[in-house]
């Protein structure tokens, strides 16, 4: 079995009534034997790069699926066939899943989703993860800078000593 | 000549692959912010030898800014207005 991903885009005149039989009837294709629906991650509406059919704005749609080549056929006819997408890709992550392991996944994911959920709720909580998340992010760039800085001068003075050698 | 040479060692700079040097730093074609650091204004890839990236990064980056322009993340060629 073969897990894939697919980013598809959806016009974003859809209402939000439109919009779930169309996602129904994607996630009703991975359904049956040999095939599971890992993720449904609704990214929502963004600002396209370029413009697609006329439309500067897409409602995005990550799925994260196991299943086989003529799944993503399925798929992808199905999206074709719809004007309701505006565009999809899909991409291959991995060629050998095992369906346990998958499994396993979705329930760490789900237990850490209803774990944040209180976590957000509480007040104190959220400020000390959001705290935490901002240093790590502020923490990478500076180490980033700090190696390039060194290097250089340490380069210069080694070549300026062999250049008076 | 020796003026020239030692001239010209002075210019040159040491470049790091950002993404050796710091392991967190994930490639995803799904994150065009990073991405976007190695694109010129108009959407072109910045060369190897200009970001300093090792060739196995490059070949990702470069595999991560093709999908993101194929499902409109980034753009193929973008006008100065964009950014």
């Amino acid at each position: 079995m073969r897990r894939y991903e697919t980013v598809f885009i959806a016009n974003p005149e859809l209402s939000e009534e439109q919009r779930q039989p169309l996602f129904d009837k994607l996630n009703g294709l991975i359904s049956g034997d040999g095939c599971m629906l890992v993720k449904f991650d609704e990214w929502g509406p963004k600002k396209l790069a370029y413009e697609i059919k006329r439309h500067a704005r897409g409602y995005y749609v990550l799925m994260d699926f196991c299943g086989d080549g003529s799944l993503v056929r399925e798929i992808e006819r199905n999206m074709r066939l719809d004007d309701r997408v505006l565009k999809y890709m899909t991409v291959l992550q991995d060629t050998a899943v095992d369906i346990e392991a998958v499994k396993d996944e979705i329930e760490a994911a789900k237990e850490q989703e209803s774990k944040s959920e209180p976590a957000e709720q509480a007040i104190g909580g959220s400020t000390e993860k959001e705290e935490s998340g901002s240093t790590g992010t502020v923490g990478a760039p500076a180490s980033e800078t700090k190696v390039p800085e060194n290097t250089p001068e340490t380069r210069e003075q080694e070549e300026q000593e062999h250049g008076t050698i | 000549m020796a003026q020239f040479k030692r001239k010209r060692r002075l210019f040159r700079r040491r470049k790091i692959c950002r993404f050796c040097a710091d392991s967190s730093l994930a490639i995803d074609y799904k994150d065009p912010r990073t991405l976007r650091f190695f694109t010129t204004e108009r959407g072109k890839i910045i060369p190897r030898r200009v970001s300093g990236n090792c060739a196995k990064h490059q070949r990702q980056l470069t595999t991560a800014i093709k999908r993101a322009r194929t499902i409109a993340l980034m753009p193929y060629a973008a006008t100065m207005s964009h950014y």
